[in-house]
C-alpha cells in the first residue's frame, strides 16, 4: 500500500466521524431540551408569584415567597420525612420478601411457577383505583389505615413486581454450579449468598430497588385513600395548595421541586448501576 | 485419603432416570474415571458425591460414614465444574484462594499466597492472577477452575472433564501433571472424562457408564482388550474398533468362521473353539481393532478382498478404510502407504486378537488367551 494514501484516508474517515458525532450530539441536545422542559419549567414557577403566573413570556420578577409559604408556612416538612419513611420501608420490605422470592422463582422448579411470576408482575398491570376500594374497607376493619404498616404493606403491590422480574433474571444468570462451588469450598449457605450472589445481583438490585423507591415516593391514589390524618405524603400534601378559591401554582411547583430532589440525587449518585442494571444480563464468564 | 461407597444409588430427573441402581466402591487413593458417552450421567454421579444432588435412592458413603444428609461443605470434597464455575466478580487470585478463606478451612494470608502460587505456576496461570474470569479464554478459565480444586487438600478430589477445553499439547501436559499429583498428594481422585486415552493413561480403574447405569467396571487393559459388550468395545481405541457379523461353520470336525460374504474360512484358537461348541455355536460378531487388520494389494490365501474407501495420514500413521461388501473396515497402516480410491486391496485379519461377541445379545463371548493381558506387567503403551 502506498503510505502517501495512508493519511488521507484516514482523514477522510475521521471527518466523517466528526459529522456523525456531531449530527448525533444535536440529536441528543434536542432530546434533551425537549425532556427537561416541563422540569425547567416547573423551576421557573416557583419563582414567580401568583399575580404573573398566566404570563406566557419568561420575563417575571424572580420571588421567594412560594418557597417561604411552603417551607416555614406548612408542615411540609412532617410530610417530607413521612414520605421517606412510607417508600424507605416499603423498598425495605420489597428488597427482604422480593429477592428470596426472585431466588426461588429462578432456582426451584415448582407446580405453576410461570403463572405465580405472570401473577407477581400482573399486580403491576392493574390500575390502583380498581383495588383501592376493597382495600379501603379492609384496612379500616382491620385497623391498618392511616398507618405506616398499612401503606407499606399496599406499596408492596406497586413496587415488589419489577424488582421480583429483574432480579430473577440477574439469578438465572449465575450458573448454578457457581453456588456449588462456593458450598464445596466451605462455605455456608448464608455465606454464599451473601459473599457470591449478592455481589453479582448487585446492578440489578440497586437499579430496580431505586425504581421501586421512585414509584413508592410518587404513589398518588394509595396515600390519598388510604391515609391522610395522622400520616401524610408529599403527594398528598402537594394538593392542599390548590384551595377552593383559587390554586397557587407556585405553592404546587414548590412542593413539586423539593420532593423530586431525592430522586434526582438518588439517580444521579448510582447512574452507572442504573443503566447496567437495567439492561439485564450483566453477569458473563 | 478416603474409601467411597455407593450403594444402589438412584437420581431420577423428573421421569427420566439420570442414575439407576449404581452401586460402586472406589477404594483409598485411587485414580478412579467415570467414562461415557454424553447424557450417561457421569456429572450426576459426581455431583451427588459431592452433595449438591440428592439421590432418591441409596446410600453415599466417604471414608466409610454415610453422608446421604451431610451438607456440601462438610464433605471435604474439591471439585471441577464441566462449566469452571468461577466466581465472575473475583480475580483468578481470589477464585483460587476462595476455598482457603471459608470459615470451615481457614488459612492466614502466607500460606494462601504461597498456595496459590504453587498451583498457578503448574497450571502455567501465574501471569493472569489479577484478571477477571471473563477476561480469560475458556482454557485459562479451565487452569483457573484446576487451580482452585487442586489448592485443597480434600477427602476425594472430583474432576468433571477438567481438560476438555485445553489444546492438545497443553492436556498432554496436564495429563502428566495430574498423574504426578495423584501419586504425589495421595489422595482419591474421580474423574470424568469422554476421551479415552485419558482415561486409559490416567486410571487405576474405570467405571464405563451409559444410562445411568454402569456397564462395565476395571481396568484400562480390560476395557481394551476383554470389552464386556460391542458398546464398550467401541468407546475405547483410535480408530474404532471394526465389528460385523460372522457365522460359525463346520469343516472336518473342525469349528471356523465366515464372514462378510467371503469365500475365506477363518480357524480358530482352541480356546475359542471350546467356548463356542459349548455355547452351541452361536451367530456371532467379530470384533477386531484396526491394528489388528493387515492389508495387501497383492492377493494372498485367506485374505479377504475389498477396495479402498478413504486413506488419511494422521502423522505417524495412515487410518485406511476399505469397503468390503457393505461394510466399512478401519485399518493401521504404517505411514509412507499410498492407496488410489477404489483400488482393490486384501485384509488379512489376525483373528488370534479377534475378540467375538454374541450377535443376539451383543455381548462379549471370548478373545482367545485373554489372560495375557493381566497376567504380567503390560506396559502402557501397548494399546492401539
Amino acid at each position: 500500500m502506498n503510505p502517501n494514501q495512508l493519511p488521507k484516508s484516514k482523514s477522510h474517515k475521521s471527518s466523517l466521524e466528526i459529522l456523525e458525532a456531531v449530527g448525533r450530539n444535536a440529536g441528543l441536545s434536542l432530546y434533551a431540551l425537549f425532556a427537561l422542559f416541563p422540569l425547567v419549567w416547573m423551576v421557573l414557577c416557583t419563582f414567580k408569584s401568583d399575580a404573573q403566573m398566566y404570563n406566557t413570556v419568561f420575563r417575571f420578577t424572580p420571588t421567594l415567597e412560594n418557597y417561604e409559604a411552603v417551607l416555614l408556612g406548612t408542615d411540609y416538612f412532617k410530610a417530607f420525612l413521612q414520605n421517606l419513611a412510607v417508600s424507605g420501608g416499603a423498598v425495605l420490605l420489597t428488597v427482604v420478601a422480593g429477592v428470596p422470592a426472585a431466588y426461588a422463582l429462578a432456582r426451584y422448579d415448582f407446580k405453576n411457577k410461570e403463572g405465580i411470576a405472570f401473577q407477581i408482575l400482573s399486580f403491576k398491570f392493574a390500575p390502583e383505583i380498581m383495588v383501592i376500594l376493597p382495600v379501603f374497607l379492609i384496612f379500616q376493619k382491620i385497623g391498618l389505615y392511616d398507618t405506616y404498616l398499612g401503606l407499606i404493606w399496599v406499596y408492596q403491590l406497586i413496587t415488589m413486581p419489577l424488582l421480583i422480574w429483574v432480579v430473577r433474571g440477574y439469578f438465572e444468570d449465575i450458573s448454578v454450579e457457581v453456588e456449588q462451588a462456593a458450598q464445596l469450598d466451605g462455605y455456608s449457605w448464608f455465606d454464599v449468598f451473601f459473599k457470591t450472589l449478592l455481589p453479582l445481583i448487585k446492578p440489578g438490585l440497586v437499579a430496580s430497588g431505586l425504581l421501586a423507591f421512585i414509584f413508592a415516593w410518587n404513589s398518588f391514589t394509595f396515600p390519598l385513600v388510604l391515609s391522610g390524618f395522622k400520616i401524610q405524603t408529599i403527594t398528598i400534601t402537594s394538593l392542599r395548595y390548590i384551595a377552593s378559591d383559587t390554586v397557587h401554582y407556585g405553592q404546587v411547583a414548590v412542593a413539586s421541586t423539593i420532593a423530586v430532589l431525592p430522586e434526582i440525587i438518588a439517580c444521579l449518585f448510582i447512574q452507572k448501576h442504573l443503566v447496567r442494571g437495567l439492561s439485564f444480563g450483566a453477569v458473563k464468564g | 485419603m478416603a474409601q467411597i461407597e455407593l450403594v444402589g444409588v438412584t437420581k431420577q430427573y423428573g421421569s427420566t432416570k439420570a442414575l439407576n441402581n449404581v452401586s460402586l466402591t472406589i477404594a483409598d487413593n485411587e485414580f478412579f474415571v467415570l467414562f461415557g458417552p454424553a447424557g450417561a450421567g457421569k456429572t450426576t454421579l459426581l455431583k451427588t458425591i459431592a452433595g449438591v444432588e440428592f439421590p432418591q435412592e441409596g446410600l453415599v458413603k466417604i471414608g466409610g460414614e454415610i453422608v446421604n444428609h451431610v451438607e456440601p461443605m462438610h464433605r471435604n470434597v474439591s471439585m471441577v465444574f464441566e462449566n469452571y464455575a468461577l466466581y465472575p466478580h473475583l480475580s483468578v487470585y481470589d477464585n483460587i484462594a476462595s476455598p482457603m478463606r471459608s470459615k470451615l478451612y481457614k488459612k492466614d494470608e502466607a500460606t494462601i499466597k504461597e498456595s496459590v502460587e504453587r498451583v498457578t505456576r503448574m497450571m502455567k496461570i501465574d501471569q493472569l492472577l489479577e484478571r477477571k474470569p471473563s477476561q480469560l479464554s475458556n482454557g485459562q478459565r479451565q487452569r483457573v477452575a484446576i487451580g482452585r480444586c487442586l489448592v485443597r487438600e480434600p477427602n476425594v478430589f472430583l474432576m468433571d472433564e477438567p481438560l476438555a477445553h485445553l489444546d492438545a499439547k497443553l492436556r498432554h501436559f496436564m495429563r502428566g501433571e495430574l498423574k504426578e499429583m495423584q501419586a504425589a498428594f495421595n489422595s482419591t481422585t474421580i474423574y470424568v472424562t469422554h476421551d479415552y486415552m485419558e482415561a486409559m493413561s490416567l486410571a487405576d480403574r474405570i467405571a464405563v457408564l451409559n444410562s445411568g447405569e454402569i456397564v462395565q467396571l476395571g481396568t484400562s487393559q480390560e476395557m481394551y482388550y476383554t470389552p464386556c459388550n460391542e458398546f464398550v468395545a467401541t468407546l475405547f481405541g483410535e480408530p474404532e474398533i471394526n465389528i460385523f457379523p460372522a457365522s460359525p461353520v463346520w469343516d472336518n470336525d473342525r469349528l471356523y468362521l465366515t464372514t462378510l460374504g467371503q469365500d475365506v474360512l477363518f480357524p480358530l484358537e482352541p480356546d475359542v473353539e471350546a467356548v463356542l461348541r459349548n455355547q452351541n455355536c452361536p451367530a456371532c460378531d467379530i470384533g477386531i481393532r484396526g491394528g489388528d487388520v493387515g492389508f495387501s494389494f497383492e492377493k494372498k490365501p485367506g485374505w479377504i478382498a475389498g477396495t479402498v474407501y478413504a486413506n488419511e495420514p494422521i502423522g505417524n500413521k495412515v487410518i485406511m478404510t476399505a469397503d468390503v461388501g457393505d461394510t466399512k473396515i478401519r485399518l493401521v497402516a504404517p505411514n509412507d502407504t499410498r492407496a488410489d480410491l477404489d483400488q482393490p486391496v486384501y485384509l488379512g485379519l489376525n483373528m488370534k486378537n479377534a475378540i467375538l461377541f454374541n450377535a443376539e445379545d451383543k455381548t462379549y463371548i471370548i478373545r482367545s488367551d485373554a489372560e495375557r493381558y493381566t497376567r504380567a506387567p503390560v506396559p502402557q503403551t501397548a494399546k492401539g
